[in-house]
Parts: structure tokens; C-alpha cells; sequence
């Protein structure tokens, strides 16, 4: 009896312990994230109640709701942020529908499928900025070979201008962010898809069960976790654009995403406090994106068993 | 119900041929075993009967019916796996349905079938749960369960059993032989473990390296081992092998020359070799008695297992052999003993490892 008891004692001992050395481990990296991600986002919440400028960081006066109350009333506000979920939404939609062809390409025994993996991870590989300024050669209205193409195949009468036309500009964006998120879909989906057994897919073929089926029935559900939790950062990502339309379109009213429209009035109009409030909504939108996502997809982090 | 024919089958992968050539008759509700040790080509075997592989040459017939080109599902076979390979996401209703779902058998039917299936395997208080609810002997008869409601011709089991612990995998033994009994169907089962190819199958087919070495019904397997390769592996445990010499041969028996000077008289089957040529005596620990007069042997070591003893000895000339006695016999390392063995219970190998 004593001998159980004091085992028992012993036993919390080592867990306080543990979670003590735990807590240990996780200091340099809280003290990081503190330093380079909560300091910066407390002063960005603090001034959005300023009149601050960048010319005057200083010498400000507290203004209460009254730069979110302008923001409310901006129609160029709500432009940018329609334009950010309809990019999100589209563009994540599609990407998540190729990663999964790809994957699913991938994931079959194709001869050379190693090198082809490889390959495939380049667009994403290369720095946005980069990729963006390539495709905005390629998309030039009058050196692009995007229109050359088009035109030699007679696909258009004329070229178009591809970044300036209010009407183009923002599915050019979306195909762009196509190209480059969707080797990182297809990678996230082709790791879940590998840990999948094998054996299930011997016993659905002796059960006669098509291959849309097996895809439906068997595939999708057990990859769904992995698959809820790509999409969950490629929404993050995409709610918080702003190289692809930055390099692209400028600050194109046509394309300006809520990241694109914080910019401009922090730095371009120096209004540091109005900026902030956009930023600040900004970070509001992408938590609650995420709790929705979370509570919606039920998406779990720990390794779905 | 149904006959399964196997004509040259052979399959390679890549350059590698990992079955030469088999001919087989599997019987119309017969249950087959294919044992072998691990590595010889049993699930390779059972996994192209399945088609689940495609076969390299050859012909293989269900039913009559050649089923070479024919997908596994529409071979009429239902396949137990070694790893059950149930549907993770599903319940154990679900997944003993969802091949008859697809198959557009109406909701009563495949209702009926699988509450059958599932009182006959005493699983009923389960269907609700999720594999990862189930402990490995109740997946595994979900398992069963969901071969049970294809209601196929033939039943193909890979090594069902090696998965549950030693209790368990007796008592499921059973219960597959019960099984056998109800359903009378064909079944084809792989096992490495021989003790449940013995007591399951009609016939056993013995594989070695992509071979059949022979195929028969498991105390003629016992008793005449076609060569040295089932004479070892059927047996537990394995038969003891002895170097041994021709003494004198005559029409229908040879006798040879023991170590420790007897000679001992061994019926054999085909034409006597003649006297001096070197044979490899096979003869299983059960058949070797303890005697006043024989061949003189000291023992080595002792394994008791209360109901039976084993006892390794050292013969005159350093060949080793295993005894196993009934009981718990008083004897221990260092003893010398006296053994006596009988020809109706010996066997002779040639040089190739073909029994005489
Ligand atoms: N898909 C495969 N590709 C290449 N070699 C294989 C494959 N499947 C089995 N083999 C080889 O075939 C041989 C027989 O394998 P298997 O039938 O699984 O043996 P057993 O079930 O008797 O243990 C082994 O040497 C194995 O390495
Ligand atoms: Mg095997």
C-alpha cells in the first residue's frame, strides 16, 4: 500500500518534471516569437486607435474607433476585401483540385515519378517576387509571349492587356497563384496519400469497387484530415497576399488585396494609424477564418488515426 | 463451389521468376493449404489465383471457367488478408457491405447477409465499431465476415492467423474449421505454420522456391515425404537426418549401417542401390525408442515440457539427433543411452534428396 502510494507520488513528480523541462524547451522559441511577432502586432493594434503618421510616430493623439469607423466606410476597403476572398477562394478551390490530380499522378508507379517530383516542386521553390516579375513579363502587353502565343494560335484577335484590364487582372493573379501553390497542395496531399495502406486498395479490388469509388469512398475520407489541414494554410496564405498583386498590378484598384491596401496607406500615404486598422482587421478576418476552419473542417493536428 | 486449375503457372517479377511452373487441381470444396517457408512464393501463389497479380505464363481455371484475363472481382473469389486490410473509416457493418452496395444487391439482402455472416462468426455486438475499436482477433473475423458475404466460390485466406497471439490463433483455428464445415466451400489457405496446415487441410500443397515439392493429404505428407525437403518440413519436430551407408540390398529393402556398428533393415519403394553407396537416413524424434540393446548415444541437452521430453544426443561417430519422449523422463545431460529405431518408421534419401 505504501509502496503504491509512493509510486504513485513518484509518478506525478516525473510529469512535473517533464512539463517543467517541456516549458524549458519552449522559451527560446517564445521569446522569439514574442520579440519578432507579438511586440510589432501589439504596437500595430495600439496605433490603430492613433492619428500617428510615419512622419510622426511619436506625436500622436488617441482617436478611438474613429480610424475603423472610416475603413468601414470606404468602398475601396471593401473592394480589397473582395478581392482577397474571392482570389482565395477561387484560387485555393483550384489549387486544391490539381494537387489532388497531381498527387494522385504522382502517387502511381509511374516510371521516373522521382524526377517528375522534383520537377513539379519548382514553381514553388522559386521566390514569389521573382515568379510574379516572370509573369508579368510573360503577361507584358506588348513583349509577352503570353499574347504572341495566343495571337499566333488565333485564340485572340488582339492583344490583351493582361495586368491592366479590370477585367483580367485579377484571374491573371489567380492563375499565377495557381502555378506557383499547387506543387505545395500536391506535395502535402501526395505525403498523406503514401501513408495510406496498401492493403485496403487489394481488398476494394476484390470487392469489385470502381476506381471513382475507391477514390470517393476509400481515398478522399482518409486523406480528408491531411487535405483539411493544406487547406487551411493555403487559405491563411492566400487571405494575407500581397507580392502576386503587389509586382503584378501595382496598387490596381482592380486587384488590391487587403495586404496590398494596409500597405499603401502605412507607407505610400504614411498614415500609420488608418494602416493599422486595416492590418489589424486584416489579422482579425484570418482568425476567424481559422476558428471557422477548424470547428467546420473539424481539422486535427495530431496525426489522424 | 468450385474446382480451381492451375496449368504451368509461372510469374516473374521484372527478371526475377519467383514461381517455375505450377500444376495444381484444388478440388471442388476442398480446403487446400499452401505451406512453405517464408520467402517460397505462397502469397505470390494465392495472390494470382486472386489476380490480384497477373500471371507470367500459363492457365488458371475457376470454375471451368478460365479466368487468366478476368479481374478479381469477377473471378468469384472473396480474399482474407494477412494484414485484414479493413476499411479504417468504415464500421465492421460497412465494411462487410460496401462491396455488395456497389454491386446493386438490394438494402434487405445485403442487411440479411451480413447479420448471417455476422452470427455465425459471433460478431454481431460489433458491427458498429470502427476497426480501431477491435482487438486483432475480432478484425480478423470481420475480416472473414466480409469474404463471407460475397458468398464467393472459393475462399483465399494469406497466413489469417499470424497476427494473434498463440491462445487466440488456436482457438481461431478452430473456428476456421468450423467454418470449413458450414460453408463447404473451396478455400485455399497460405501458412508458413505447418501444425495449422496439418490440422486444417484436406491436402496440403508443400512450395519451396517457387516449386511444389509435393501435394497430399497431411499424414501421407507425414508418413511418405517425397523427398528430403518435406520430409523436414512437415514434422514437429523436424525429422532427424543421419549420414549412413549401404550394407547389404536386396529386391523391395535395403540395410544399412548404423553409427555404433548395428545395421538396420528399411523397406523402400523403387530399386535398391547397391551396397557402399552413401544415403541419408531421415527419421523423426517420435519414432526414435530408448532400449536395452541399440545404438549407443549420450546426451547433450534436455528440454522438458512436462508432457513430453526432448533430448538432444551425440551418436558414436558426433551425428547429432533429437528424441522426443513421452512424459517427463528422469535423464539428464551426460546419461548415455541406448536407441532403437525401426525401419517401417525410416526413410532414405539419395543424394538429390529423393526418398527411396
Ligand atoms: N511485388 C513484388 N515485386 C518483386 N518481388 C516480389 C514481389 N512480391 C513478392 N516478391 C518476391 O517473391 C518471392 C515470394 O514472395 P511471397 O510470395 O510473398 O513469399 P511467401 O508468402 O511464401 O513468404 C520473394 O522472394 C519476394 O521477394
Ligand atoms: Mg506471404
Amino acid at each position: 500500500m505504501t509502496g503504491a502510494r509512493a509510486s504513485g507520488l513518484k509518478t506525478s513528480d516525473l510529469t512535473r518534471q517533464r512539463r517543467r523541462s517541456a516549458w524549458l524547451f519552449l522559451l527560446p522559441m517564445l521569446v522569439v516569437l514574442a520579440a519578432v511577432a507579438g511586440w510589432p502586432l501589439v504596437r500595430t493594434v495600439y496605433y490603430s486607435f492613433t492619428d500617428a503618421t510615419l512622419a510622426t510616430l511619436d506625436a500622436y493623439a488617441r482617436v478611438g474607433l474613429d480610424n475603423y469607423l472610416w475603413l468601414m466606410r470606404d468602398p475601396v476597403w471593401w473592394r480589397a476585401v473582395w478581392n482577397t476572398v474571392l482570389f482565395t477562394v477561387v484560387s485555393v478551390s483550384l489549387e486544391t483540385a490539381l494537387g489532388l490530380v497531381v498527387a494522385l499522378t504522382l502517387n502511381a508507379h509511374l516510371p521516373g515519378r522521382g524526377l517528375l517530383r522534383a520537377a513539379v516542386l519548382i514553381p514553388w521553390a522559386i521566390p514569389t517576387v521573382v515568379s510574379a516579375q516572370m509573369w508579368g513579363w510573360m503577361f507584358h502587353d506588348l513583349y509577352g509571349v503570353v499574347n504572341a502565343a495566343l495571337l499566333g494560335i488565333g485564340v485572340i484577335a488582339q492583344p490583351q492587356a493582361w495586368t491592366a484590364d479590370p477585367n483580367l487582372a485579377l484571374p491573371v493573379v489567380i492563375a499565377v497563384d495557381v502555378w506557383k501553390s499547387t506543387p505545395f497542395m500536391a506535395l502535402l496531399i501526395l505525403a498523406a496519400l503514401q501513408m495510406l495502406p496498401q492493403d485496403i486498395y487489394e481488398a476494394a479490388r476484390v470487392d469489385g469497387v470502381h476506381p471513382v469509388k475507391v477514390f470517393f469512398r476509400i481515398t478522399l475520407p482518409l486523406i480528408r484530415p491531411a487535405l483539411m489541414v493544406a487547406v487551411l494554410f493555403r487559405t491563411l496564405d492566400a487571405l494575407r497576399v500581397f507580392d502576386l498583386m503587389y509586382v503584378l498590378t501595382g496598387n490596381s484598384r482592380s486587384t488590391m488585396s487587403m495586404s496590398v491596401y494596409a500597405r499603401q496607406y502605412l507607407i505610400d500615404f504614411q498614415d500609420v494609424g488608418y494602416g493599422s486598422a486595416a492590418a489589424t482587421l486584416l489579422v482579425l478576418i484570418l482568425a476567424l477564418a481559422t476558428v471557422a476552419a477548424i470547428t467546420l473542417g473539424r481539422v486535427r493536428f495530431e496525426a489522424g488515426r | 463451389m468450385a474446382a480451381v486449375t492451375l496449368r504451368g503457372v509461372r510469374k516473374s517479377f521484372g527478371r526475377f521468376e519467383v514461381i517455375h511452373g505450377v500444376d495444381l487441381d484444388i478440388r471442388d470444396g476442398e480446403f487446400v493449404a499452401f505451406v512453405g517457408p517464408s520467402g517460397c512464393g505462397k502469397s505470390t501463389l494465392l495472390r494470382l489465383i486472386a489476380g490480384l497479380e497477373d500471371l507470367s505464363d500459363g492457365d488458371l481455371s475457376i470454375d471451368g471457367a478460365l479466368v487468366n484475363d478476368l479481374p478479381p472481382a469477377r473471378r468469384g473469389i472473396a480474399m482474407v488478408f494477412q494484414s485484414y486490410a479493413l476499411y479504417p473509416h468504415m464500421t465492421a457493418y460497412d465494411n462487410m457491405a460496401f462491396g455488395l452496395t456497389l454491386s446493386r444487391t438490394d438494402k434487405r439482402t445485403i442487411e440479411e447477409r451480413v447479420r448471417a455472416a455476422a452470427r455465425l462468426l459471433q460478431i454481431e455486438n460489433l458491427l458498429e465499431r470502427k476497426p480501431r475499436d477491435l482487438s486483432g482477433g475480432q478484425r480478423q473475423r470481420v475480416a472473414i465476415g466480409r469474404a463471407i458475404v460475397r458468398e464467393p466460390k472459393v475462399f483465399l485466406f494469406d497466413e489469417p492467423l499470424s497476427n494473434l497471439d498463440a491462445a487466440l490463433r488456436v482457438q481461431t483455428r478452430m473456428e476456421i474449421a468450423k467454418l470449413k464445415e458450414d460453408l463447404r466451400a473451396t478455400m485455399i489457405y497460405v501458412t508458413h505454420d505447418q501444425v495449422e496446415a496439418m490440422t486444417l487441410a484436406d491436402r496440403i500443397v508443400v512450395l519451396n522456391a517457387g516449386r511444389v515439392e509435393q501435394v497430399g493429404s497431411p499424414l501421407d505428407l507425414y508418413h511418405r515425404p517425397r523427398n528430403r525437403f518435406v520430409a523436414g518440413f512437415i514434422g514437429s519436430p523436424a525429422m532427424n537426418f543421419l549420414e549412413v551407408a549401404v550394407v547389404t540390398a536386396e529386391a523391395g529393402a535395403v540395410t544399412i549401417a548404423l553409427p555404433g556398428g548395428a545395421t538396420l533393415r528399411i523397406p523402400v519403394d523403387g530399386a535398391p542401390p547397391p551396397a557402399g553407396t552413401r544415403l541419408t537416413l531421415g527419421v523423426r524424434p517420435e519414432h526414435v525408442g530408448v532400449a536395452e540393446q541399440g545404438m549407443p548415444a549420450t546426451v547433450l541437452a534436455v528440454e522438458r515440457l512436462g508432457g513430453e521430453t526432448h533430448c538432444h544426443v551425440a551418436l558414436e561417430d558426433a551425428q547429432r539427433m533429437l528424441v522426443r519422449m513421452e512424459g517427463d523422463i528422469p535423464i539428464s545431460a551426460g546419461d548415455r543411452l541406448r536407441l532403437n529405431l525401426r525401419g517401417e518408421t525410416a526413410h532414405l534419401f539419395d543424394d538429390v534428396g529423393q526418398r527411396l
